[in-house]
């Protein structure tokens, strides 16, 4: 190829990288401005002084934060977790058992994913309240699951559609049951499409608000976003506090997607072939 | 060992039909193949056999007993895939161990059997390895192996040749042969290939879209078929077919002038008939002495040379034929010369049904 | 005594065992409240349980056609759903054509398009107001020292701005996403074609044209499908960018619902606009899955 084509390629692509990351970029710094750099005018584009005062006092000044990060690791896990086992599993009966109503559940399955969250509001949030599920971490979890089931199935039956069928045959043939085909043959075979499900379902669960939003009430229990959403008093914009808070709330799901971008990137381009 | 019974046997996925009315007797330590074209319902047949799939109408029954609804792994039976389906991410030992761990038989026995099947197949380098590091013959017979070990009733194979070389294939289908010989179980084995069917088999059933078109042993099926599409299936390369219609003196192949006499035995009350004869039973004749009605002239239109036979494109008067003739000192393409079709061997078939004409009384259907 | 059950029997009671957890969880969390969302709707209550259960018939439902407020926020939504989703989708196929390139960094690149989705919404939102602030965002700041403009624009004030800089948050987000899905479907164009339309005598246009752009038509549909019936639901974008201001201009059919369940508390009321929320994007995904089967 010749020489110049390459040259617009490789400044569009540095044009989509700074496009991509001017606002964590633009975040980062921002937090690391005292009040007073936050509030200069003309504006600093580089702090000065460059402070980690922010960060050394977010404590102070928020305690609830590491708590809000905790909760929603707790809900993410919890949550990941039992898509994965329910998901796995109704997924495998789905696309290997050779089922009769597989094809209409599959549909029905997809059709309910496309429901808005805030419809399920008012109803989940007076069945929760009058279940005591409101403020507890088995309310949240159970609520998340069932967003993220329908993906969940979808994913991991497209993933065991990728594996040969004569194996479970052979298996069948040496006289294992579903469930032990289950555990020792597709699990094992399958665990790349699991890894990707598990971390985009986190993802998903870490990220979510509406639902995060109302059925968590109590300051204490609340998620990591909507925890820092709720910062903003009546009249005030504590810009250090949030700029800092949210720093520290998108560094695990940064990190995540640092390190399993090529899993993340591979479950999602395989979800879209449903 | 056990025999295996099939009978009435039919498969139906809602309204389409994939094998109808199967009846067989599979004897005690028989080598039966299942044959036939792609989609002719004989590896249907094979998965009923195995429990993988379940029979619509009829009843199974290995040694006696019925085996309708009984799981795979109570049936006595051991199947060997096509694509051998060993479980990757176990080594060989555990791939062929697995059966045997999941009957509850203690360690020291499984690692003897294992160990004797392994010696028998020349597998003892490779236990410890993983598929991927095998190459093909070697996962056969791992495949091969992993059946042997469980001492089944009854051995199915799932045309487990049709992923190896040339080569390979007619070595591995000698080794089948030796172990049935040194083994001797029931055995039933499912190809297209009709040159396995015809080197392996007891007795060979030919399939036709879903239905039996014929059973019998080699031998029978080539000598005797009982349909057109038996006849077109068996011997390579296929049989010379030609549409005839009746008159007085004989049959006039259609779209020509040559009429050929009734050969011996061969009668039909129908007005048309297909005859058939085999490119082997065509000669070139070179001296014509007495006057023969099966001796036509010819042209060689294309001429191949295989090696030890060669194969003629001939034209004859208003139609082809293929013969196949010894590979030293064949008449070229562009010659002009005589040929025999040995009467003997003609074959003629009905037309409408495809049924070969009776001219021997013994013909099993 | 496994013989009492045929093989098809059994495999279908595993099958339903299996199925069995997740189908209730679906039931339980999602297609239960609908079912509850629309009886509140047709009724009047409290949530402490103290009136009882009135059925009112559809007293909501002709409150809410007479509701400007109601009519104004599905405009809004409409509007936005309609902005967006075209922005998004050339941004994204341009992004996944970029990306189907080879070229050095390769990995910089994929992570910069990965980051986007995956921020919290809420959060990502929240960055942006900072920006879009109108004495001392980056925006206004770079705006006024280029020369660009005099004054200080006030983004999140008015409101024909505010719709925009909620349609940049959403395009910058979600285009992402889309050149993912359509990324895959590049993928899957077998590479032949293109030597052939080269030997052919195509440009690099006509191959779009011609040989791209309709082979994309699949995942295209499904990027559409998805990421409208997101921006149809969009909730924590206004929430946190505006709290649908000014003066309702970007108060999103979400966020309307919600504030009439949780600020004014009139649960049966925001029932009736939840449920009409939902059959209309209940009938939206009805479409398009018409749309998919018919495309087969």
């Amino acid at each position: 190829m010749k020489s110049s084509p390459r040259f617009g390629l490789y400044f569009l692509v540095l044009l989509t990288v700074v496009i991509s990351f001017f606002p964590i970029i633009w975040l980062i710094l921002t937090s690391f401005k005292n009040t007073a750099g936050i509030y200069a005018w003309p504006i600093q584009y580089w702090p000065d002084p460059f402070t980690f005062e922010n960060y050394i006092s977010i404590f102070n000044n928020s305690p609830e934060l590491l708590r809000y990060i905790l909760n929603s690791f707790i809900v993410g896990v919890g949550c990941t977790a039992i898509t994965l086992m329910c998901g796995g599993i109704a997924a495998y009966a789905l696309s290997r058992l050779r089922l009769r109503f597989a094809g209409v559940l599959m549909v029905g399955i997809l059709a309910v994913s496309m429901f808005p969250p805030v419809s399920l509001l008012p109803s989940l949030f007076q069945n929760f309240l009058n279940f005591g599920l409101l403020n507890t971490y088995t309310g949240l979890i159970l609520a998340h699951a069932g967003l993220f089931l329908p993906f969940s199935v979808w994913m991991l039956a497209s993933y065991f559609a990728t594996l040969p069928v004569e194996i479970e045959e052979a298996a069948k043939m040496d006289g294992m049951g579903f469930v032990r085909i289950f555990l020792t043959i597709i699990l094992p075979l399958s665990w790349p499409g699991f890894v990707a499900t598990g971390l985009i379902v986190f993802i998903f669960s870490w990220n979510e608000f509406p639902l995060a939003l109302v059925l968590m009430t109590q300051n204490a229990m609340r998620t990591a976003p909507v925890g820092i959403s709720l910062y903003p008093g009546e009249y005030a914009f504590p810009w250090e506090t949030i700029s800092t808070a949210t720093v520290l709330a998108i560094i695990p799901v940064l990190i995540i997607t640092a390190i399993f971008q090529k899993q993340i990137v591979g479950g999602l381009t395989a979800g879209a072939g449903k | 060992m056990a025999n295996v019974t099939l009978n009435q046997i039919g498969k139906s996925y809602g309204k389409d039909t994939a094998v109808e009315n199967f009846n067989l007797e599979i004897e005690d330590g028989e080598f039966l193949v299942l044959l036939g074209p792609s989609g002719c319902g004989k590896s249907t047949t094979l998965r009923m056999i195995a429990g993988l799939e379940s029979i619509t109408t009829g009843e199974l029954s290995i040694g006696g007993i019925r085996m309708n609804e009984t799981d795979p792994k109570d049936r006595g039976v051991a199947m060997v895939f096509q694509n051998y389906a060993l479980y990757p991410h176990k080594s060989v030992f555990d791939n062929m161990a697995m059966a045997l761990k999941l009957q509850k038989i203690p360690k020291a026995e499984i690692e003897k059997r294992v160990n004797d099947v392994s010696d028998l197949l020349g597998l003892n380098d490779y236990l410890e390895r993983k598929p991927a590091a095998l190459s093909g013959g070697q996962r056969q017979r791992v495949a091969i192996g992993r059946a042997i070990v469980r001492t089944p009733e009854v051995f199915l194979f799932d045309e487990p040749l049709s992923n190896l070389d040339a080569k390979l294939r007619v070595k591995m289908r000698m080794e089948l042969q030796e172990l049935h010989k040194r083994i001797g179980v029931t055995s039933i084995y499912v190809t297209h290939d009709q040159v396995e069917a015809m080197t392996l088999a007891d007795r060979i059933v030919i399939l036709d879209g879903g239905k039996v078109a014929q059973i019998g042993s080699p031998r029978d099926v080539y000598d005797h078929p009982a349909t057109e599409f038996v006849a077109g299936f068996i011997g390579s390369p296929a049989m010379n077919f030609l549409p005839a219609v009746q008159s007085e003196s004989g049959w006039r192949i259609t779209g020509s002038d040559l009429l050929l006499p009734h050969p011996e035995g061969l009668a039909t009350k129908s007005e048309t008939v297909t005859l058939g004869i085999r490119p082997e039973h065509i000669e070139v004749i070179t001296v014509v002495s007495d006057p023969d009605p099966w001796v036509i002239e010819a042209t060689v239109k294309l001429d191949e040379l295989l090696g030890a036979d060669a194969l003629l494109n001939l034209s004859v008067q208003g139609f082809d034929l293929l013969a196949r003739v010894s590979g030293t000192d064949f008449p070229e393409a562009g010659s002009k010369v005589h040929i025999r079709m040995d009467p003997a061997r003609i074959h003629g078939f009905d037309p409408a049904t495809g049924l070969a004409l009776s001219r021997d009384p013994i013909s099993e259907r | 005594m496994t013989q009492i059950l045929t093989l098809e029997k059994r495999t279908a009671l595993t099958g339903i065992g299996f199925v069995t957890p997740t189908v209730l969880i679906i039931a339980l969390i999602l297609i239960y409240p609908i079912i509850q969302s629309i009886v509140l709707s047709f009724g009047q209550s409290s949530i402490d349980g103290f009136e009882p259960y009135r059925f009112v018939g559809l007293d909501h439902y002709s409150k809410l056609m007479g509701d400007s407020r109601f009519w104004n926020a599905l405009g809004v939504t409409f509007t936005f759903t309609a902005l967006s989703i075209p922005l998004e989708l050339m941004f994204g196929i341009g992004l996944a054509l970029l990306m189907n390139e080879t070229f050095k960094f390769k990995g910089w690149a994929r992570l910069a398009v990965l980051f986007p989705w995956a921020l919290p919404t809420a959060l990502n939102t929240l960055i942006w107001r900072w920006m879009y602030n109108s004495d001392y965002g980056l925006f206004n700041a770079v705006a006024l020292q280029s020369g660009l403009v005099e004054r200080p624009i006030n983004f999140l004030g008015d409101d024909v701005l505010a719709m925009v800089a909620m349609v940049v948050v959403a395009v910058w987000k979600t285009s992402s996403f889309m050149a993912l899905i359509i990324l895959a479907g590049l993928q899957s164009i077998p590479r032949d074609l293109f030597e052939a339309g080269r030997i052919d005598g195509m440009n690099r246009w006509t191959e779009f044209t011609q040989i791209t752009l309709p082979l994309l038509k699949g995942p295209i549909l499904v990027a559409l499908i998805i990421r409208s019936m997101d921006a149809l639901r969009t909730f924590e974008l206004p929430f946190n960018l505006t709290d649908g201001g000014p003066a309702a201009a970007t108060e999103s059919l979400s966020l309307y619902a919600y504030k009439v369940i949780f600020d004014f508390l009139d649960f049966n009321f925001g029932a009736a606009i939840v449920v009409v929320q939902f059959l209309v994007i209940f009938t939206m995904s009805l479409v398009y899955v018409f749309a998919l089967r018919n495309k087969d």
